[in-house]
């Protein structure tokens, strides 16, 4: 279960030393440092890609020049094709993360709301994320249909269940006197939820959340590449087929870059969710 | 002179225990506390002193007697009782003016009362400066006057405080007392006050009550007749050590039977 459970660092000593308050916006010199560092990873990455190839450390059938690559970017950028099986990839991870992401929301709640229930089942829960999913693809068009809908049905199951396990895991670990505080206070369910629980599970929901986006592009991608007829990962295994190296290295990068977007994105979003909290 | 505070008649709360034993925390307690009045219990470690006062705070339902505050029944959670908990209460994602203004929000208290009111406590606790800061920041000590504040904001008549220094070391504990003291010197809460701390009970409030050992019972009643702006130098009065003196003997042999009990049954 560790595995699949993203625990969020607490560090926790009674005696914090207490800064002036307003005296404490280090943030954008370690934000400018890290992006000065990934900017130096870079080129510093193409500089190796280039020399290698130059050098012929490795056979351009395996690891394409830089200088070749580079122009099929450009040119592929350009194409309706791309866009296309771009798209089709975004919105399949756009629907599996927030669906998914929702849908494991839901359920880690009502393991939460009745233990029973989350006690039964977690070791299913647990064990279902071992399995290649891709397995139930027959089963799916089966059910769905040869169209994307397969493809988007796995990949929210992929994002959907770190999310339960991560929401159930915050709630259940809640210190129980917050929950005292709100029934001392008289707070109605929904109070309790929205403005105790939740919040106070955040931490795990956002490492969650984290989570889902990374298994909905894992998801949808590799399923595309075993079964489906379009989008980025269809393309990538359509040109390894047909042995176009230099177009396939492109699709790579952009799915490459495509992942590193969304973690960026994720961790800004996760630093506004968790403001203020230890460590952040 | 006196209106009623906290009336407590012939309280008794059993604990059904599943397949063991059905346990007996509280026993047949009668006490009465007058408006305005600051009274500790002390007892031995598991007599019942949290049962005790979830009971006052409408959060347990006793198994038979009642409670009164003020003349009327409690049934239930209640905005006539405020609780300071031993443990750290204060809410992680919300700086301490939120905090502050968090119980407040929940009782449906004007949105422009609650700034103000939210100040005014940060005020009395001493916590200007920090108004921005969330918990992460703030001391344990400083935790639990945010939460204090948030407790006084909403303005309870009667203030139930179990063990809420426990957690903190001796020198925030001793400060801590004071300013307790201080604050309830000023606003006159009916207070309601759990510790083991002898001395902090001593040096606190107007009368201790002692607990016995399971099933717990009030054994001794004790008036507290220091002077109303005691500081912590009465410690070394004689006064001071004839009260815990006497308090102590009979804490003993509770103590010791409950320890007995504990140790036999395990
Ligand atoms: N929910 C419960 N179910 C069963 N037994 C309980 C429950 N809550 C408390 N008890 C039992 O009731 C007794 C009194 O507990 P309580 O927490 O009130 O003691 P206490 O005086 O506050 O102890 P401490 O000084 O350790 O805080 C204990 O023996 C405890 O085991
Ligand atoms: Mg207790």
């Amino acid at each position: 279960m560790e595995s699949t459970v993203a625990a969020p660092v607490k560090t926790e000593s009674p005696h914090t030393p207490t800064p002036v308050p307003g005296r404490r916006r280090k943030r954008p010199s370690t934000g400018l440092l890290s992006a000065v560092c990934t900017f130096g990873l870079l080129v510093l990455g193409c500089l190796f890609w280039h020399l290698g190839s130059a050098l012929a450390w490795w056979s351009p059938a395996t690891i394409p020049p830089l200088t070749e690559v580079t122009p099929a970017l450009v040119e592929i950028l350009g194409s309706g094709e791309f866009w296309g099986d771009a798209g089709r990839t975004g919105f399949e991870i756009a629907i599996a993360f927030v669906g998914g992401g929702a849908f494991g929301l839901l359920v880690g709640i009502g393991f939460w709301k009745a233990p029973t229930i989350g006690r039964v089942f977690e070791p299913y829960l647990v064990s279902f994320y071992a399995v290649p999913l891709v397995l139930f693809y027959p089963v799916m068009i089966v059910i769905v249909g040869i169209n994307q809908w397969s493809v988007i049905i796995l990949a929210s199951i992929m994002a959907g269940i770190p999310m339960a396990l991560n929401t159930w895991v915050g709630l259940s670990g809640l210190p129980p006197v917050y929950l005292k505080l709100a029934r001392s206070l008289g707070c109605n369910p929904r109070q309790t939820m929205f403005e105790v629980a939740l919040p106070a599970a955040a931490p795990f929901i956002v490492a969650g959340l984290r989570l889902a986006v990374v298994y909905a592009l894992i998801g949808a991608v590799a399923m595309e590449f075993v079964t489906a007829s379009a989008g980025l990962g269809f393309r990538i295994r359509y040109l390894y087929e047909s042995f176009d190296t230099v177009e396939m290295f492109v699709y790579v990068l952009v799915v490459l870059a495509m992942s590193l977007a969304l973690t960026f994105l994720l961790s800004v979003a996760e630093r506004a969710l968790l403001r203020g909290r230890a460590g952040r | 002179m006196s209106q009623p505070g906290i009336q407590i008649s012939d309280l008794s709360v059993e604990f059904a225990g599943g397949d063991a034993d059905p346990v007996t925390a509280v026993s047949g307690v009668s006490q009465e506390i007058d408006a305005h009045r600051f009274v500790s219990i002390v007892g031995p470690s598991g007599c019942g002193k949290s049962t005790l006062l979830n009971v006052v705070a409408g959060l347990q339902q006793p198994t038979a007697g009642s409670i009164m505050i003020d003349g009327k029944p409690v049934t239930g959670p209640d905005r006539r009782i405020g609780l300071v908990f031993q443990e750290d209460s204060t809410l992680p994602w919300k700086t301490t003016t939120d905090n502050v203004a968090f119980g407040m929000r929940i009782l449906g208290v004007a949105k422009r009362d609650q700034q103000r009111r939210a100040q005014e406590m940060i005020d009395l606790v001493g916590l200007q400066g920090f108004e921005q800061s969330y918990p992460a920041m703030l001391s344990g000590g400083m935790r639990q006057r945010v939460a204090l504040a948030r407790t006084l904001a909403q303005q309870p008549s009667v203030l139930l405080m179990d063990e809420p220094f426990a957690a903190l070391d001796q020198q925030t504990r001793i400060l801590l007392g004071a300013e307790v003291r201080r604050i309830w010197r000023q606003t006159k809460q009916t207070v309601l006050f759990v510790t083991h701390d002898l001395s902090e009970a001593i040096l606190m409030s107007q009368q201790v009550w002692v607990m016995s050992y399971r099933p717990g019972r009030i054994i001794d009643v004790i008036d507290v007749d220091l002077p109303d702006d005691r500081d912590a130098s009465v410690v070394s009065t004689p006064a001071f050590n004839e009260l815990q003196n006497r308090i102590w003997s009979t804490l003993q042999q509770e103590a010791m039977r409950g320890f007995v009990a504990e140790s036999t049954a395990a």
